[in-house]
């Protein structure tokens, strides 16, 4: 079947809404897969088409229905005093201002615990402005040395899993290797000494060494040891650990 | 459908609450069929405040027959959109359609409001502004089908033309929009 220009253009709106017969459909294709007038014609009314669908319905204005019921119905009765107070209570109960009530006192709630008003003890002087000031700084500083304690716990704990990884990998790496020649640097270890030289070795004898037989660490505590040389305000804890790998 | 049969007679017999009913229900529709003609939210407005008039006067007309009540409101709504536009295209005192349409939509330009040009920022103001440049006729059939989501059964009791004329004016309308924003630089990607 032969196809023309004209014939594409008349049935287009057929095309896309998909009402056209599949031989129809197929002649459809195959023009305009070929021809160099229609092709842009098919996608520029298809992208045409997407962008009107696209358009959103616009929303009602709000004084609209209003207009309409009072040239329609006539105005309405205006009502005045006690009454006009009880409509706005009311009008109140509906669920959008329910909501936004219950947003803000939750979002007002979320500040003033934040700037550290105590709820079980409430001082009136905790909402000056000064004192909020004061106690958002507080508490502010606090989380910030909370994360920061945070962060260096977990780098101790990711440094003595490695430790104690490549404590368990050494045996094995070693068994059948050539002996190294230059110094290996442990990980962590900035200053290029090689821990297995002598001054280390006198240092890791110092009191709380704990040797398994002359001349030879224990598998678990020597990387802890070598670390609380490290970083000595973990010393404290480690020697605990310390403590514990002796008592096993 | 029944259920706007019954608001009708409710409102027949004289219910303000039913009218209000029908109010409510339908004037964010009839507003936005007024908004896409005309492409100003002032105009659209007034237009859409006259149609519901015309409709409460003219309640006693309508049938369940007719194709349901939104049909019904929309054919209303499209008589007074054709009679608003013949009426300011005799103001404007222009010789072609052609013509007249640019300064309709200069005309509209310079009458919205910031709110409306940052709405229209958003919701791809070239779009509204060539559909504002088609004819009429053209434009309200691509507006039924397009944005309205009306089948041709219901376009052809909305406009009273044959099934055949309205595929041609949204087959029309629909090519045409495409040359519009492809002029206006809107091409697909």
């Amino acid at each position: 079947m032969t196809w023309t220009c004209e014939q594409t253009e008349l049935l287009l709106t057929d095309y896309l809404d998909g009402l056209l017969q599949p031989e129809h459909q197929h002649a459809f294709d195959l023009h305009v897969n070929t021809c160099e007038r229609c092709t842009p014609l098919v996608a520029g009314v298809t992208h045409a088409i997407a962008k009107l669908r696209a358009l959103p319905e616009l929303e009602t204005p709000p004084r609209l229905v209003y207009n309409i019921l009072d040239a329609t119905l006539g105005p309405r009765e205006t009502v005045t005093g006690w009454a006009a107070v009880r409509a706005w209570v009311r009008s109140l109960a509906s669920p959008r201002f329910a909501y936004g009530s219950a947003s803000i006192a939750a979002t007002f709630l979320m500040l003033i615990t934040a700037s550290g008003f105590n709820w079980k003890k409430p001082k009136l002087a905790d909402l000056s402005p000064v004192n909020i000031a004061r106690n958002t700084n507080r508490q502010a500083n606090l989380a910030y040395a909370r994360g920061k304690k945070y962060v260096s716990d977990l780098r101790v704990v990711y440094e003595i899993q490695s430790r104690l990884r490549q404590d368990n990998e050494l045996p094995t790496n070693n068994e059948g290797a050539a002996p190294e020649s230059t110094p290996r640097k442990e990980p962590g270890r900035t200053d290029g000494t090689n821990p297995a030289s002598p001054r280390q070795q006198n240092r890791a004898r110092a009191p709380g060494d704990v040797l398994t037989a002359p001349g030879k660490r224990n598998d678990v505590t020597s990387p802890l040891q070598v670390l609380a040389e490290e970083l000595p305000f973990l010393s404290g804890k480690l020697s605990l650990v310390l403590i514990e790998g002796r008592s096993r | 459908m029944e259920q706007e049969a019954q608001l009708v007679q409710q409102c027949l017999q004289g219910d303000g609450s039913a009218w209000e009913e029908l109010v409510r229900q339908h004037s964010r529709r009839v507003f936005n069929i007024c908004y896409r003609f005309t492409g100003n939210r002032t105009e659209a407005e007034d237009l859409a405040q006259d149609v519901f008039l015309r409709i409460y006067k003219t309640l006693g007309s309508y049938r369940s027959a007719y194709g349901g009540f939104a049909t019904w409101m929309t054919s209303v709504t499209r008589n007074l959109l054709i009679d608003h536009y013949r009426r300011s295209k005799r103001d404007r005192i222009t010789d072609s359609l052609d013509d007249a349409m640019p300064v309709v939509e200069n005309k509209a330009s310079s009458a919205r409001r910031p709110d409306e040009q940052a709405l229209l920022g958003e919701l791809s103001s070239q779009v509204q502004s060539a559909l504002t440049r088609l004819s009429p006729e053209l434009r309200e059939a691509v507006i039924l089908r397009d944005l309205q989501q009306l089948d041709y059964s219901e376009i052809q009791t909305v406009l009273a033309v044959p099934e055949g004329t309205v595929k041609s004016r949204i087959n029309r309308g629909r090519i045409e929009l495409a040359r519009i924003l492809q002029q206006m630089g809107v091409r697909p990607s």
